[in-house]
C-alpha cells in the first residue's frame, strides 16, 4: 500500500522553493497604507463589510492549521514549513485590513456580524468536531494532503475574485487589495504544484478531494460565520452577471484539475446567490 | 504582569545569523557530543508545529490574543530549527524536510496530554483545558531558555559564534515564557478544577522537552551535557522554582525529578564529556 505520498523524499520535480518562501515572507503591511485617506473618507457600507468578511477570514488560520494538523498533513514537513509562513503572512494581511476598517471607522455602521448558522445537512460534516475529523481523516491516510491542498487553492481562487470585487466597488481599496493579492499569489502557487502533482499522482488521492470539495462550505471558514454574512459575501462578490461571470471561471479552474472534472460545476452553483 | 501581545507581534522575526560568521565552524568545528545534543534541539524545534496542532485542539484558539500567539509563536520556533539546522549543515548533517517528515512518520505523533484526557475523561467537561496547556508550555518554554543559556556558557570560551547564536535564540525562548506563564496564571487561578488537573499532568506526565520525540539515549545525552553537575541542578531547580510559583503547583520539582529519572545527578564529575554521561 505505498502510496507517493507515503515516500520520504521530497518531490523533484517541485518548482515551489519552500525555503525561499519562509525567507522571504511579507510581514507587518500597516507603514505601506495611506490610512489618512480612509480616515478623511471613510468607506462605503458594501466595500466595509466585505472587507470585514475579508479580514475575518484571514484571520483564521489558527482554526485551519487545527484541521491541518490533526490529520496526516502535520507529518509533512514541507507543507508545514509552508503553512507556518502562510498562516505569519495571513496574520499580516488581516491586520491590514483591519487597519483600514479602524481607519475608516465604518465598522460601527454595520450590521453586527452575529447570528444563527446556515443548517443545512451538507454542511455538517464540515461543522463537526475536530475529534471526528481527525478519524475520518485517518482513515484517509496521507492521501488528505492531496483534499487540503486542493480545498487551499479552491479557498484562493475564490476570495481571489472577492478582492478584485473589493477593489471594484471602492476605488480607494485598489492598492490595499494590490498589496493582499500580492502576497497571496505565493500561496496559490504553493497549492497549484501540490494540487497538481498530487491529483496526477493517485486515484485515492482524487476521490478523497472531491469529497473534502464537495463537503466544505465557501469560502474556508463560512461555516463558522452567521449565514447573514455570508449571503452577503455571495450577493456581493458572485451576485450580477459579473459575478456568474467570476463563479463560472472558478469553477472552470476547478474542473481542469486532474479528477475534478464534475465538481467544479457543483462549486460553482453554490457560489452564485 | 500583563503580556503585551500588540508589541509582541511586530516585534517578532526571524532569528538572523547571516551577520555571524559561520565559516569558524569550519575552521574551529564544535565536538560530537554538543553536535548530538543540536541535533536534538533542533529537532525539538522543528517539531513546534506538532505541538502546536495540541494547543490547537482546545477552544482557546478563538480567542484573538492567543491565535496571534500561536501564528508568531510557531514560527520563531520553526527558524530556531533553521538556525540549529544551519549550524549542523556547517558540520555535514544535513536536517531536511524529508529527514523530518520520516522522523514524523516513524513517531506517530500523539497529543501528549491525550493520556491526561483519557484519565480524567467527561470530568474535563466546562474545564478551561487550555490551562494545562499554558502550564505545560511554560515548563516547557523555561527549560528551553535554561537550556540554551546553559549551552551557550558551557561552549562560549570556544564557540563564541554558537554562543551568540544560542544566545539570540533564548532571547526569544524569554518571551515565550512571559506569554505561557502569564496564560497559565491567570487561568489556573480562576478554577480550582483546571489547578488539580493541572497540577495532576505534570506531576504524572510531564518529561523533558523532547523527550516524546526522541530515543531515550538521546535524552538522557541531552539532559546530562546539559545539566549533570551542580551548575546544572542549580538551574533545574530554578526552573522548578519557576513552576512551583503557578498557582496549584506549589511544591512540584518535575524538572529535578525527570533527571533523577535518568540517572542524572548534582554531582560534579570531571569534564569527560560524550558516552560517559549518556551511559550513566
Ligand atoms: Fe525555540
Ligand atoms: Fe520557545
Amino acid at each position: 500500500m505505498t502510496t507517493n505520498d507515503e515516500t520520504t523524499i521530497a518531490p523533484a520535480a517541485t518548482a515551489f522553493d519552500v525555503s525561499e518562501f519562509a525567507r522571504t515572507a511579507k510581514g507587518f503591511h500597516r507603514d505601506e497604507l495611506d490610512l489618512e485617506q480612509f480616515e478623511q473618507h471613510g468607506l462605503e457600507p458594501d466595500a466595509a463589510r466585505l472587507l470585514r468578511v475579508l479580514r475575518d477570514l484571514e484571520r483564521s488560520t489558527m482554526a485551519r492549521m487545527r484541521n491541518l494538523l490533526v490529520t496526516a498533513t502535520h507529518k509533512d514537513a514541507r507543507v508545514t514549513a509552508f503553512l507556518t509562513t502562510w498562516a505569519y503572512e495571513k496574520f499580516w494581511l488581516a491586520d491590514a485590513l483591519d487597519a483600514v476598517l479602524e481607519a475608516s471607522r465604518a465598522e460601527e455602521d454595520l450590521p453586527a456580524d452575529e447570528g444563527h448558522h446556515r443548517l443545512t445537512v451538507s454542511e455538517r460534516r464540515d461543522r463537526r468536531g475536530t475529534i471526528r475529523r481527525a478519524i475520518s481523516a485517518n482513515f484517509a491516510g496521507p492521501q488528505i494532503v492531496a483534499a487540503h491542498v486542493t480545498a487551499g487553492l479552491a479557498d484562493e481562487w475564490i476570495t481571489h475574485a472577492a478582492y478584485r470585487r473589493l477593489a471594484g466597488i471602492a476605488e480607494s481599496l485598489s492598492s490595499v487589495v494590490e498589496t493582499v493579492l500580492e502576497v497571496k499569489d505565493r500561496h496559490i502557487r504553493f497549492f497549484q504544484e501540490e494540487a497538481e502533482r498530487r491529483l496526477g499522482e493517485s486515484p485515492k488521492a482524487r476521490r478523497i478531494t472531491r469529497k473534502e470539495l464537495l463537503g466544505t462550505a465557501w469560502p474556508i471558514g463560512s461555516v463558522e460565520r452567521p449565514a447573514e454574512e455570508r449571503s452577503f459575501f455571495e450577493r456581493i462578490v458572485f451576485g450580477g452577471a459579473e459575478g456568474r461571470e467570476e463563479a463560472r471561471g472558478i469553477g472552470a479552474l476547478i474542473s481542469a484539475l486532474p479528477g475534478m472534472t464534475a465538481v467544479g460545476s457543483t462549486i460553482e452553483a453554490r457560489l452564485v446567490p | 504582569m500583563a503580556f503585551d501581545i500588540v508589541k509582541y507581534t511586530r516585534a517578532s522575526d526571524a532569528v538572523g545569523w547571516s551577520d555571524l560568521d559561520f565559516d569558524e565552524f569550519e575552521r574551529n568545528p564544535l565536538p560530537d557530543h554538543v553536535l548530538r545534543s543540536l541535533r536534538y534541539m533542533c529537532d525539538v524545534e522543528y517539531h513546534t508545529v506538532c505541538y502546536l496542532r495540541d494547543m490547537l485542539t482546545t477552544p482557546s484558539h478563538k480567542e484573538p490574543e492567543i491565535a496571534a500567539f500561536m501564528t508568531m509563536w510557531n514560527r520563531e520556533e520553526f527558524w530556531h530549527g533553521e538556525a540549529l539546522s544551519a549550524v549542523l549543515e556547517r558540520h555535514g548533517i544535513h536536517v531536511d524536510y524529508s529527514a523530518l517528515k520520516a522522523k514524523r512518520l516513524k513517531l506517530g505523533f500523539k497529543d501528549r496530554l491525550d493520556p491526561i484526557k483519557q484519565s480524567f475523561g467527561s470530568n474535563l467537561i466546562g474545564i478551561d483545558f487550555a490551562a494545562v496547556h499554558m502550564a505545560w508550555g511554560a515548563a516547557n518554554e523555561w527549560s528551553a531558555n535554561a537550556a540554551y543559556h546553559r549551552l551557550a556558557a558551557l561552549e562560549g570560551a570556544d564557540h563564541p559564534v554558537l554562543a551568540e547564536l544560542l544566545k539570540r535564540i533564548a532571547q526569544q525562548e524569554t518571551k515565550h515564557v512571559a506569554f505561557y506563564a502569564t496564560q497559565a496564571r491567570e487561568r489556573l487561578a480562576k478554577s480550582k478544577k483546571a489547578r488539580v488537573i493541572a497540577r495532576f499532568a505534570l506531576r504524572k506526565f510531564w518529561g523533558p522537552v523532547g523527550s516524546t520525540i526522541a530515543e531515550p539515549d538521546e535524552v538522557t545525552h541531552v539532559m546530562g551535557h546539559l545539566f549533570q553537575g551542580s551548575e546544572g541542578r542549580k538551574l533545574v531547580r530554578g526552573i522548578d522554582a519557576h513552576i512551583a510559583r503557578l498557582p496549584g503547583l506549589e511544591g512540584l520539582t518535575i524538572v529535578e525529578n525527570s533527571l533523577e529519572a535518568r540517572g542524572i545527578t548534582g554531582e560534579d564529575r570531571e569534564p569527560t564529556p560524550e558516552p560517559e554521561v549518556a551511559a550513566a
